[in-house]
């Protein structure tokens, strides 16, 4: 009986192996840069998602606050880097566990909240963040910060001739943050995430300390989110708070997760292989005087999903249960 | 030896309401005793209580001999105290293996350990064969019969089940007693509440009889059920005459 389990997780880890084998061999045949560059945020986003399925899918607390942390490990990123000469590379584990802490010390009043009121706590609290910064004259307020880029180096995690390293190492991220998500499932964490987004009060009649649980969740969440923003940082080499802090970064990070499929191993990655390619594809075809139209693509493919298959797409792969009909 | 639960002089109040006053019970170790009352009597109130949903307005509740009364829910758990739902709780978008480990998780150190355990709960409650089976898709009897064995999993000492025979057929219930028995014999104390007296009343060795929020009597079962205060509490003083 238990056998079943883990072949299953032997599965997944065969299929994601075999997934990142592929993807690594991309290159070969994907010449062109624009298309190179799809790619890149296509793997950034599916990490992000990722990352904030650990929140919002697995321990069901829905955040749409969430470009706070990836704004934040963007700023980390860059200001150490400029104001100090501190490496790209401990900017982002800086700025993760910047975000981590912070996700953590918003968490302890956010967590009392439930269900749409926690919601529009993380929205108000990272538009808060974005005044902010717009603001914060050290920080470039909102002209931002430029990233002056010396010569390629990993050093310095800069490259200017070529996006493969950049695209390399958003492989790697998605790779780590599908890793993570993979471990967690089957760590007590990831039981006690998936018993508190069900039923709190049966989750802490177990012994489950259900504001624990989510501290946990938001900690990782954010730290993850926060190194995707300081590869974004470090891969356009210019931030301003528009373009790292707004909300609709928040909605690019759920999306992927809510159309693959919420709370679950391969939703997030489903997800932004459809919609990030088709997001780029669309806005550069319409151009600067369609803005948002999109949006409107986004929006309409969110709606047909959520009316046809609500648990996201990636039920059409599960296996077909055995349970009879209610 | 002290009693497995102490509970001296509790009192609950919500706002002008009083659902308990100055109720006071004892549950020895290895007993099972149901806690019964017409709708209204405080019986969950004060289960909760017990399990640490809400603390009391006042008095103290002992638990092995220690004071849990300040205690939160996830910690009397973890010090020994499980309990089910009246209104069942599963976690349902989980696998009713899946459902029985987050309970196992509390005294495991590993996710083997748990699963291990998980099975073997699941086994005793007589579920294995719908183990990876969604809790959603359980019919109401296996979600009842889940619920224990959820509870039983965190390995308490002390099992609080809330109307678990409630609304099921005669076999179930039947079934149910069983299961309620063995758990006694594998050396847990077991306090039910219950409304239905000819389930409870065969099945346990004491009885507590709530009414209006205090204890109206205590006692046999059999003698329980010929009491005065009893009759007159469920049927009304005019029966308690011709009784």
């Amino acid at each position: 009986m238990d056998q079943s389990f883990a072949l299953r997780r032997r599965r997944d880890l065969i299929m994601a192996c075999c997934l990142a084998g592929t993807a690594a061999l991309l290159p070969l045949v994907v010449k062109d840069v624009y298309v190179q560059n799809i790619l890149v945020l296509t793997l950034m986003y599916a990490a992000l998602s990722q990352s904030w399925n650990i929140l919002s899918g697995y321990c069901g607390q829905i955040s749409l606050g969430h470009a706070l942390y990836f704004g934040l490990g963007a700023y980390t990123t860059a200001l150490l880097f400029t104001k100090f000469g501190v490496l790209p590379w401990f900017g982002m584990i800086g700025g993760g566990l910047l975000s981590a802490v912070l996700a953590m010390a918003l968490g302890y009043p956010c967590f009392r909240l439930r269900g749409h009121y926690f919601v529009i706590a993380t929205i108000v609290i990272a538009e808060t963040a974005l005044l902010l910064f717009q603001n914060w004259e050290w920080a470039g307020a909102a002209l931002g910060i430029d990233i002056p880029v010396r010569h390629d180096s990993w050093l310095t995690f800069q490259f200017t001739r070529s996006k493969l390293p950049f695209f390399y190492f958003a492989l790697g991220l998605a790779a780590v943050a599908w890793l993570v998500t993979f471990w967690l499932e089957d760590s007590r964490w990831g039981y006690w995430w998936r018993a508190v987004k069900d039923n709190p009060d049966a989750a802490e009649s177990l012994g489950v300390v259900v504001f624990h649980s989510k501290m946990g969740a938001a900690a990782v969440s954010a730290f993850l989110t926060a190194v995707g923003g300081g590869f974004y940082a470090q891969f356009v080499s210019y931030i301003d708070p528009e373009s790292v802090m707004a909300f609709q970064f928040s909605l690019l990070m759920a999306l992927p997760a809510v159309v693959g499929g919420i709370g679950t191993l391969w939703g997030p990655l489903l997800g932004a292989v459809i919609l990030i390619p088709l997001k780029e594809l669309t806005s550069s075809f319409i151009g600067g005087s369609g803005r948002g139209v999109d949006l409107i693509v986004y929006g309409t493919l969110i709606v047909l999903i959520s009316l046809a298959r609500p648990e996201g797409l990636v039920s059409l792969f599960a296996r077909r249960r055995k349970a009879p009909a209610r | 030896m002290t009693p497995l639960l102490q509970i001296s002089g509790v009192w609950q109040r919500f706002g002008g309401l009083i659902a308990n006053s100055d109720v006071s019970i004892d549950v020895g170790r290895g007993e099972i005793v149901g806690l019964i009352g017409p709708n209204g009597a405080g019986k969950s109130t004060l289960f909760n209580l017990i399990a640490g949903v809400t603390p009391p307005t006042q008095g103290s509740i002992r638990f092995d001999g220690e004071d849990v009364t300040a205690l939160p829910a996830a910690q009397r758990c973890q010090r020994g105290i499980a309990r089910t739902f009246q209104v069942v709780k599963s976690f349902e978008t989980m696998s009713v293996i899946d459902n029985v480990i987050v309970g196992a998780l509390v005294r495991s150190t590993t996710m083997r350990e748990a699963r291990g355990k998980a099975w073997e709960v699941l086994e005793f409650a007589g579920l294995a064969a719908r183990a990876e089976v969604l809790a959603a898709d359980l019919i109401p009897s296996e979600k009842r019969r889940l619920e224990v064995a959820r509870a039983l999993a965190t390995a308490p000492k002390l099992l609080l089940l809330d109307e678990v025979l409630t609304g099921l057929t005669p076999v179930e219930a039947e079934k149910g007693v069983e299961l309620v028995r063995r758990v006694r014999d594998a050396g847990v104390t077991v306090l039910m509440v219950e409304h239905v007296m000819e389930i409870v009343m065969p099945l346990v060795d004491r009885a507590i009889v709530l009414d209006l929020g205090k204890v109206l009597v205590e006692g046999k079962p059999a003698d329980i059920v010929r009491h005065p205060k009893v009759i007159s509490a469920y049927l009304g003083d005019r029966h308690a005459v011709v009784a």
